[in-house]
């Protein structure tokens, strides 16, 4: 059974129900209803980004009880009658095969009548009792669609409509009482005045076929269908997701069954193997729709084809064949002035250059529009020029992106960035997932957590059905990695479960959310010190496989982290400098730069010579404070503050660290903040050191600063213990003891020690159950 | 004879099966199924009676004759051919079966034939072949070396299906040849190239025949006959027909092809002494009379006759409908149509005539139906495909209807009425040259066709060449000499080309005509304006129009006559009591008559009777304006005269 072209029994239904609009039957409260149901299911709705669809909206197979729904409540003008019943004596009233005609014929005279047409204006008094439609208002053109369409249609393909309306219609025979002596005559009064009753021969040519046809079950047309792709493709191509399980085998049994191949399915197709990591279905999806692509209509698709597989190219890491694909998609759209595709290409190729600088290279990309800044001021010229928005607004992003990284001014980032906010909003761009996205790591480097969370949740909130899965993806990690840092290690983690499983169904999520997850374990694992984990989590972390820079930094982090943490120093040292140079060598993002600097520098401290951290951390400082990054900077603080101690300048300490700690308090990065906490801890206790104990003063000084190093070193543990950190802790703990002791209180220095060996204890055999619970 | 004994009716029953395995094996599928479903249409419950448990009965004697039957027709020699080559017949019977003509006729047929001339060219392939025949026929033939002698050594049913594979080839050839239906191709003159080799074949044993002492079996005479027909050659191929079925009757294609030829009813009844005396005959003379439009009692009698041998009949059934057609009686024809459609759905030979008549009667909601069920038995059918056009044409969606009945004649070259059809859609967009094309190919199909005949003529009336459209209205006038219709045509074209009194008398006939049909004069096809005059009541139109040809003549006295008589139809005749509802009442036309009337009685001075007449004028609501001002002219007049009578 071929599918209908557009016409459906609901179709039909509808126009009935246009018509009785029309010819003004309704009650007024009953119209608004009536309007909305038909709109809906006449017209695709417009995709809105945040608010999700109602559900049934635009179900093209909606059964004949659907009209029940609407109808039935609403009292018609003529008393004791429902709406319903008017709709079903109209629908009854279609007793033939020519009064299927007939309507068809008549609809038209709803339109309204122009000069054009030849036909005389109508006078007032008839448009009082009826509703005439503009050939251009939404039911106009459905009226209209309708009509050509039907005219269009073969007779036999008529036919089949008809006895698709008639079983469509028939389950209503038995619903009212007034209907029965109308229904009673049977589907066809052609063949009741002939005297014919189903099972006799003629009958059974006519409308024998009916009654199997009847558990056929859906009926929907090959307009329908296409729509049903093109919300497919709409998801696909903008979210990134996969199509459903139950979805695909619905699709694929509808395909089956009618014969038809729509091109679009193919699409839907490439997309789903895409998505799904099939290298090779995709491509060789790709290729099928656009050879039937290319059957159909002119060359022009062959661009969009290239631009296609170079995407899917890069996807898969095929760098080399990206290239040589982008570069023939811009040449042939060069060729074809096809100024959208051109500019499209242009601006990917640039975002791939940026986001894989090592590979890009690797392959032997020079640059197609000279250094970055001349590319993007470029490509900003050209969006402008072709109107193309989405371009421009995404072009201001990355600008905005590459004031971040080089650390050139924030006001001008900020400047970018509420250009492209404006415009998003003016011409309703869906680009607010990386508008958000971006906000939010520029406030979580300017050290305001609460806020960049507050970014992320926006878009989790808000824009989630509009927004690419891929930045819904990031937004949860980045919630979670801000959770973790407060050491709320398994709030973490139950945010990356909650992500709904569907979305993992893609390779490349799939990966993203492991190595997050792992990442956040890494962590936690370091901070327990518990080794055994540490070693597995990163041998299922180390060979990168990850091919988004910022997880594969984020690792390389963790990485020396825990080298440093174990005390492979050296290792810790080498992992450091390659990083350095080869982030130097891409240019890489300031922050990721800095921060190796800092990590260079506590090395230095770790291995107790602190002293030649000291210009690689004033640098460190330097930058960060130029570039506005504020984290950075107090950890940079911290880190002087511990080489002043460690030269005996605690004065300078001291105070260095009492401008920071409080903005860092902020922060609330508790790891950062228990640092600074526990070098002021030390800075007051040389300075209590500093002081002369044998004068008065300087004994009550003394016995200050103690206190002081003492309420700090509270603080400083009570950090440690959020993070979970056991070295951290046991060392203020330790600390503790020491100045109990120094003070002579034995009997305290012991509780202490008892209480670091407990809390060891309690750290070892957290290890130890995790490992038995394996 | 009004019903058959038992062994009369046994005998035909023999023959008729006998009919439906020779013409099953000769590939004439339509003559096959003709038969087939007259056999059946005998009355069933006499078969009941002779069930095989009573073998006593009489009736049992029906099924005797079933097997020996052949040999009323098979001679020896025949069946002798026929036993030899009955491998290479199943072969070739099988070839044709699956539409490969060639491969058929090459069976038995050596693979160049002479193409026009006695010339023949024997390829090794066919002497090899005649060699084994020669052997085969042993002393009775000599050894002969061209094709055509080779021929001579095939049984006459092998030569039959080898030369009608050779003839159906060309004819499909023909039809892809002529590619586009009114395309730059299709002229019509696209001749079947077979028709030359199958025709020389043919004459040549024909003329063998006579010294040959093989007994003619009527199907190779069948076959010349249609190749001679085709090549215009009617007399003889009419004679080859008449031999075809003195031979064997039990060919309906031999019958409709003769029914085909025959151009008027004289032609008929001089052809009716030399055909066999036997039932076929009958039914074939009903036939023939209903397409020549002749629904008189006589045929409907005979009619009746044989109706009562099969009176489940189909084909008699439609004929009868078809004859209530050609009266106007639709409401008869509709009911024997929707009948025949209830006992077979299945149904579709003939149903373009039934939606033809559901056409005329509006009857849209149940054409709708008929095309309905017409397409869900098969939807390439051409029958199939005018019912569907005949639909859309009610509706008028003429593109659509004009695309269907192309489909139809795409489908089957020769299917007349899509010809017609078609032509009247063309008319309807305003297409003449498209339109004239169409119907000329129809006439060429069958010159029987006045509706046809009639749309050519209209169609060049609307081009303005009346003395053209004169011509075709006289044919069809010819064919339907009681239409008024056609007669109204042919007085308003000899009216344009002012032979007036041809015109005036063409008009009368009309008139004649037009009482003629007591039962209702209808209207023909294509126009519905004229329908429900009562009996006595000369058609107001045909009176006005001769009143202005009288005119025209300055015969004002008979123009005036005829003037007042179209007023008289307002009446409707005295005579008569009332019965007939009094006239038509004020029409158009009377009311021109009546403007006439007055002016014309203002010019002779009878400003009384001018008067009257205006003031009914007025009364009537037409013509008011002109009748106020006639009003106001005679006042004039009168007070004129007054004062000149006064001074």
């Amino acid at each position: 059974m071929t599918l209908p072209r557009y016409l459906t029994a609901q179709k039909i239904s509808l126009l009935v129900l246009v018509d009785l609009y029309c010819n003004s039957v309704l009650p007024s409260s009953a119209t608004i209803p009536v309007l909305s149901f038909i709109l809906s299911h006449s017209i695709s709705p417009v995709s809105s980004n945040a608010r999700p669809r109602s559900p049934g909206y635009g179900d093209a197979s909606f059964s004949i009880e659907a009209f029940e729904h609407v109808l039935q409540n609403h009292a018609s003008s003529m008393p004791g009658r429902t709406l319903l019943d008017v709709f079903l004596k109209h629908m009854w009233e279609m007793n033939s095969f020519d009064a299927l005609h007939q309507l068809f014929d008549n609809i038209g005279d709803l339109l309204l009548k122009t000069r054009e047409d030849g036909g005389q204006e109508f006078t007032p008094e008839e448009f009082q009792d009826r509703v005439l439609l503009s050939k251009t208002s939404p039911l106009g053109v459905f009226v209209r669609r309708a009509r050509l369409e039907f005219t269009r249609l073969q007779f036999d393909d008529t036919m089949k409509l008809w006895s698709t309306f008639i079983a469509y219609r028939a389950p209503t025979a038995q619903w009212t009482k007034r209907l029965a002596g109308l229904a009673s005559s049977g589907a066809d009064i052609v063949a009741a005045d002939m005297g014919l009753r189903p099972g006799e021969a003629l009958y059974e040519v006519a409308y024998g076929h009916l009654a199997q046809e009847m558990e056929d079950g859906i009926e929907i047309s090959i307009d329908d269908f296409d729509r049903l792709l093109e919300f497919q493709l709409e998801k696909l191509q903008r979210l990134g997701c996969r199509v459903p399980d139950d979805m695909r085998t619905q699709l694929g049994s509808m395909l089956g069954s009618s014969g038809v191949i729509l091109r679009q399915s193919h699409l839907v197709k490439f997309f789903d193997a895409w998505k799904a990591g099939d290298y090779t279905s995709a491509f060789d999806n790709l290729h099928r729709y656009y050879d039937y692509a290319m059957q159909t209509r002119e060359k022009i698709h062959y661009q969009y084809a290239l631009l296609h597989m170079a995407i899917l190219q890069a996807d898969f890491g095929c760098f080399g064949e990206a290239i040589a694909a982008i570069n023939e998609t811009i040449a042939t759209a060069r060729e074809n002035q096809d100024m959208t595709c051109l500019n499209f290409s242009l601006s990917w190729l640039n975002h791939m250059s940026k986001a894989y600088p090592k590979q890009m290279k690797g392959v032997g990309y020079m640059g197609m529009l000279g250094s970055e800044r001349d590319g993007l001021t470029f490509l900003k010229a050209k969006a402008k020029e072709a109107k193309m928005y989405n371009l421009l607004s995404a072009t201001l992003l990355n600008e905005a992106k590459l004031c971040l990284g080089t650390g050139d001014s924030i006001s001008r980032a900020f400047e970018y960035m509420y250009q492209g906010s404006h415009l998003n909003i003016k011409e309703n761009i869906n680009n607010q997932g990386s508008q958000m996205l971006l906000l939010s790591t520029l406030y979580s480097r300017l050290g305001i957590t609460h806020l960049s969370s507050v970014h992320n949740e926006l878009l989790l909130h808000c824009y989630e059905r509009g927004c690419p899965i891929d930045e819904r993806i990031r937004a949860s990690c980045r919630c979670a990695l801000t959770a973790t840092r407060y050491g709320r290690y398994d709030e973490g983690l139950h945010l990356l479960e909650m992500i709904d499983v569907s979305t993992h169904r893609s390779l490349r999520f799939h990966q993203y959310l492991f190595l997050c997850t792992t990442l956040i374990k890494l962590r936690r694992s370091i901070c327990r010190t518990d080794w055994a984990a540490c070693e597995s989590y990163l041998s299922s972390l180390i060979p990168d496989s990850s091919t988004d820079p910022e997880i594969s930094f984020a690792l390389s982090e963790a990485h020396i982290e825990y080298l440093i943490a174990r005390g492979y120093y050296t290792e810790a040292f080498d992992a450091i400098e390659k990083l350095s140079v080869s982030l130097k060598e891409e240019s890489g993002d300031i922050l990721q730069r800095v921060l190796m600097l800092l990590a260079k520098a506590e090395l230095f401290g770790k291995v107790g010579k602190p002293e030649r951290g000291f210009s690689i951390a004033l640098r460190a400082a330097s930058v960060s404070f130029k570039a506005r990054l504020m984290p950075c900077l107090w950890s940079a603080a911290g880190l002087l503050a511990s080489i002043l101690n460690s030269i005996g300048e605690f004065e300078a300490a001291t105070r260095l660290l009492h401008a920071v700690i409080p903005q860092s308090l902020e922060n609330t990065d508790y790891v950062l903040t228990g640092t600074l906490y526990s070098h002021i801890g030390d800075s007051y206790i040389g300075l209590a050191g500093l002081d002369d104990a044998s004068t008065s003063h300087g004994a009550r000084l003394r016995a200050m600063n103690m206190s002081q190093a003492e309420m700090y070193i509270d603080r400083a543990r009570e950090c440690f213990k959020r993070t979970e950190s056991i070295d951290g802790e046991c060392e203020q703990l330790m600390k503790k003891a020491v100045i109990a002791k120094l003070r002579g209180d034995e009997k305290l220095a012991e509780e202490w020690a008892q209480n670091h060996e407990r809390v060891w204890n309690e750290g070892k055999e957290r290890i130890l159950i995790r490992e038995e619970s394996k | 004879m009004s019903t058959l004994s038992a062994a009369d009716e046994a005998h035909l029953k023999a023959q008729l099966q006998d009919a439906v395995t020779s013409c099953t094996e000769r590939c004439l599928f339509h003559s096959a199924k003709w038969a087939a479903e007259l056999l059946n249409s005998l009355p069933t419950a006499d078969d009941d009676d002779g069930s095989d448990t009573d073998v006593d009965s009489p009736m049992s004697e029906a099924h005797l004759p079933q097997t020996p039957a052949n040999h009323i027709h098979k001679d020896a020699i025949e069946l002798r051919l026929e036993a030899r080559e009955v491998n290479k017949f199943l072969l070739a019977k099988t070839y044709f079966d699956s539409r490969e003509f060639d491969r058929c006729a090459a069976v038995f047929l050596p693979s160049s034939l002479p193409k026009g001339s006695n010339n023949p060219i024997t390829s090794p392939a066919a002497k090899s072949k005649h060699a084994e025949k020669g052997k085969a026929k042993a002393g009775t033939a000599s050894k002969a070396k061209d094709a055509i002698d080779s021929v001579r050594g095939l049984s006459q049913k092998s030569l039959f299906l080898a030369l009608y594979a050779r003839y159906i080839a060309g004819e499909k050839r023909m039809n892809e040849d002529s590619e586009m239906i009114l395309g730059p191709q299709d002229g019509g003159v696209t001749l079947n190239k077979e028709l030359p080799g199958v025709s020389a074949i043919l004459e040549e044993w024909f003329s063998g025949l006579p010294t040959s002492g093989r007994q003619p079996q009527g199907w190779l005479e069948y076959l010349y006959g249609i190749v001679l027909a085709k090549g215009k050659n009617e007399k003889l191929a009419m004679d080859y027909f008449v031999r075809s079925v003195q031979q064997y009757s039990y060919n309906w294609g031999a019958w409709s092809e003769m029914s085909n030829l025959l151009g008027t009813v004289e032609e008929l009844n001089q052809l009716i002494p030399r055909l066999p005396q036997n039932l076929m005959r009958f039914i074939f003379v009903v036939s023939a009379n209903q397409d020549l439009y002749q629904s008189t009692e006589q045929v409907h009698t005979s009619l009746t006759q044989i109706l009562n041998f099969f009176p489940n009949s189909a084909f008699l059934k439609t004929q009868r409908a078809l004859l209530h057609y050609h009266t106007k009686d639709f409401d008869e024809a509709e009911q024997i149509f929707s009948d025949l459609l209830k006992t077979d759905p299945h149904r579709i030979d003939s149903l373009d005539n039934y939606s033809n008549i559901l056409y005329v009667m509006g009857m849209r909601a149940k054409l709708a139906f008929v095309a309905q069920l017409a397409t869900t038995t098969d939807k390439f059918r051409p029958e199939t495909c005018c019912v569907v056009g005949n639909y859309y044409s009610l509706k008028s969606e003429h593109e659509k209807a004009v695309m269907y009945f192309r489909r139809a004649l795409t489908l089957d070259r020769n299917f007349l009425s899509a010809w017609t059809l078609m032509g009247h859609e063309f008319v309807e967009m305003k297409n003449t040259h498209a339109a004239i094309e169409s119907y000329r190919r129809a006439v060429d199909v069958n010159r029987k066709d006045y509706r046809a005949w009639y749309g050519l003529g209209q169609t060049y009336e609307v081009l303005e060449m009346h003395s053209y459209a004169l011509f075709y209205h006289q044919r069809a006038a010819a064919l339907r000499p009681y239409d008024p219709k056609l007669w109204m045509a042919v007085g308003q074209c000899f009216g344009k080309v002012n032979k007036v009194n041809n015109g005036i008398r063409a008009y009368k006939r009309a008139l004649v005509a037009g009482s003629y049909y007591d039962a209702g004069v209808g209207s023909s096809f294509g126009s519905g304006e004229m329908s429900g005059l009562g009996g006595g009541i000369l058609d107001p139109d045909v009176l006005y129009q001769i009143a202005l040809l009288y005119e025209r003549l300055q015969d004002m006295p008979e123009s005036a006559a005829y003037m007042e008589l179209v007023l008289a139809q307002e009446e409707g005749p005295d005579f008569e009591d009332g019965e007939v509802g009094g006239g038509l009442g004020v029409t158009p036309t009377t009311s021109k008559a009546r403007l006439w009337l007055a002016r014309w009685e203002y010019m002779r001075g009878m400003y009384q009777r001018a008067m009257e007449l205006a003031n009914e004028l007025c009364q009537d609501g037409v013509e008011v304006e002109d009748a106020k001002a006639l009003v106001r002219d005679i006042r004039a007049r009168i007070e004129r005269e007054k004062g000149e009578a006064r001074t």
